[in-house]
């Protein structure tokens, strides 16, 4: 974590479970004591995945500020962002795969560097891996 | 002290450690090295192979010769003797007989030069038995007696080609990622390779992103309820593919076996080699024995099949199943279960890993100590329902979340089998309890 940048974003109904297609909305800011550092600032709503496997990851929206093409760039000023979300993937607690849903927002600094901020959040309401596992009865013959 | 540049990469846990920077550097100058290797074998083999025979058939001048002399020259090669077919003609242009190698490659054995040089006959004032042959005019002393380009050129071609393709194409997709940020690099690359194989596979319904589609599921009636089930993984093809790593192991361990044997039998044992061979003749045993049962399986145990009342299926939804198990068998046990499994593929190194995991299973269907006569297969209908809230099947590049209908058999007298029959478990668009 960079100390000179300070990334905030929160969402609308905070800590709730989203449905999908349900409308996922929010805002997010820079603290910087020296913004002229910044040269873009990308926000997008993505899942990854997690667990033993390499990572997937897809992007589902994503917005992009460059600093040069926005007058005045005032990155400390919350920018909102809404999306609709899509119906799957659903969030999921696996055993070997784990897949989150987050915001992220990442600020490019000049000479390649850039500073990343997320927000996690659920989409679906997708027990844990082994939750629905219970025997039921089987069919004998 | 902190590391400001990590330089490996390492598989720990659920991370990953490494450097993206070294990595893309790597594949950037890995790309380029096959680029320039390319190119380089390219235009040498133009250069070299290309040119001197454009040059034949475009600009070398159309006279007749005499076959004046035909000879072989022997010559100790490297690999043993090398026989080189040379004609001495005599052209029009130049009145001076010249030694003119038919074929600038020496030949392994004897006949083959002689015949080559079988094709022509030495010229006789009689007959006026003249070939055609084609000169420099900026060289008259250089000629040749057959035009054209061989079939083998084009054919060599592909070699610096590929190497091209591949280089250009890591070299664009490094350059087409420098600079971007992994979000950035996934919606471009969303926009343009959609249309690519693998976002078809793995986005399937549109509705229902990361969902597979299962057309294959779909495309197949019942006899009895709605769709047929495709059995996972062809059995033919999977015995096919038994049968020739079998034969491929077991051909390599034969060679060097007979060795060996042929060294016992001469009196003179080779026991390194004699050693060195037996763990490789056990796998190949073992390969055998693996082989023999899958063929077992699938000859002796008849065709499982397998419908449903409905595809795809829906968290909290009841469905039917209708199982047909034929063959002549004297079954302990069959039994179906619906399972769900996670799948996870990864890099270690050069390797490519892929690990599962069960995370949900329960047994449908259990019937134990029958009989199933020949021509009269073991039918029967079983009701189940998807646990509501289960996660869907979910398919991205590395990794899966697969959900089957599972059949397991145990066969008095027979290795017990297992046959997994995919389905996709999706969640009910529009529905917000689901």
């Amino acid at each position: 974590m960079n100390p000179d940048f300070l990334i905030s974003i929160a969402l609308d109904g905070d800590g709730r479970v989203f449905r999908p297609g349900e409308t996922l909305s929010g805002r997010y800011w820079i603290e910087s004591s020296d913004p002229q550092r910044i040269k873009a600032i990308e926000a997008s709503v993505l899942w990854h995945t997690e667990g033993k496997g390499d990572e997937d990851m897809a992007v589902h929206e994503f917005w992009r500020r460059d600093a040069d093409r926005e007058l005045p760039f005032d990155p400390r000023r919350p920018e909102q962002f809404s999306t609709t979300l899509p119906n799957t993937p659903l969030s999921y607690d696996g055993r070997i795969v784990k897949l989150r849903w987050c915001v992220r927002v990442r600020v490019l600094l000049h000479r390649g560097k850039d500073v990343v901020g997320e927000k996690g959040f659920l989409l679906g309401e997708v027990p844990p891996a082994g939750y629905a596992s219970q025997n039921g009865n089987v069919a004998r013959k | 002290m902190g590391r400001a540049f990590r330089y490996y990469g390492k598989k720990r846990g659920h991370r990953r450690t490494g450097s993206p920077t070294l990595g893309v550097g790597i594949e950037a100058a890995f790309s380029a090295l096959f680029l320039v290797a390319g190119c380089v074998v390219l235009v040498s083999m133009f250069i070299g192979e290309v040119v001197p025979r454009w040059r034949v058939n475009r600009e070398f001048i159309e006279t007749g010769c005499k076959v004046l002399k035909k000879q072989i020259e022997e010559k100790q090669g490297d690999d043993g003797p090398e026989f080189r077919p040379k004609l001495n003609i005599e052209y029009v242009k130049i009145q001076t007989p010249s030694y003119y190698d038919i074929n600038e490659t020496p030949y392994n054995n004897r006949e083959d030069a002689q015949a080559i040089l079988d094709r022509f006959d030495l010229y006789s004032p009689e007959r006026n038995n003249l070939y055609p042959c084609w000169y420099d005019p900026a060289n008259p002393y250089t000629v040749v007696l057959s035009r054209g380009y061989p079939r083998w050129l084009w054919f060599a071609f592909a070699v610096p080609l590929s190497f091209i393709v591949i280089g250009a194409g890591g070299l664009i997709h490094t350059l087409f990622g420098w600079g971007k940020s992994a979000e950035r690099r996934s919606v471009l690359s969303r926009n343009g390779v959609e249309r690519d194989f693998l976002g078809i596979r793995a986005h399937g319904d549109r509705r229902c992103p990361f969902v597979p589609e299962g057309a294959d599921m779909t495309n197949s009636p019942g006899t009895k309820l709605k769709f047929r089930l495709p059995i996972c993984g062809a059995p033919a093809w999977a015995l096919f593919g038994t049968l020739a790593l079998c034969v491929i192991w077991n051909g390599l361990v034969a060679v060097f076996v007979a060795i060996a044997v042929g060294g016992h039998l001469a009196g003179k044992p080779d026991w390194f080699l004699t050693l060195f061979i037996i763990p490789f003749v056990l796998i190949g045993l073992g390969i055998i024995v693996f082989f023999l049962r899958q063929l077992l399986i699938a000859a002796g145990i008849g065709p499982t099949r397998l419908e449903i009342s409905d595809h795809p299926l829906h968290p909290g939804e009841k469905y039917r199943v209708f199982l047909s198990q034929s063959g002549r068998l004297d079954m302990n046990a069959l039994r179906v279960s619906l399972t769900c499994e996670e799948s996870a593929t990864y890099r270690q190194g050069t390797d490519t890993r892929t690990e599962t995991r069960e995370v949900f299973h329960r047994e449908l269907f259990l019937h134990t100590g029958f009989v199933i006569q020949g021509g009269l297969p073991f039918e029967t209908d079983i009701e189940f329902d998807v646990p509501k809230g289960a996660m869907h099947s979910f398919a991205a590049k590395n990794n899966e979340i697969n959900w089957a209908l599972m059949v397991e058999g145990d066969v008095a007298g027979w290795p017990n089998y297992r046959r997994a029959f995919t389905v996709i478990v999706s969640p009910i668009v529009g529905d917000p309890d689901r």
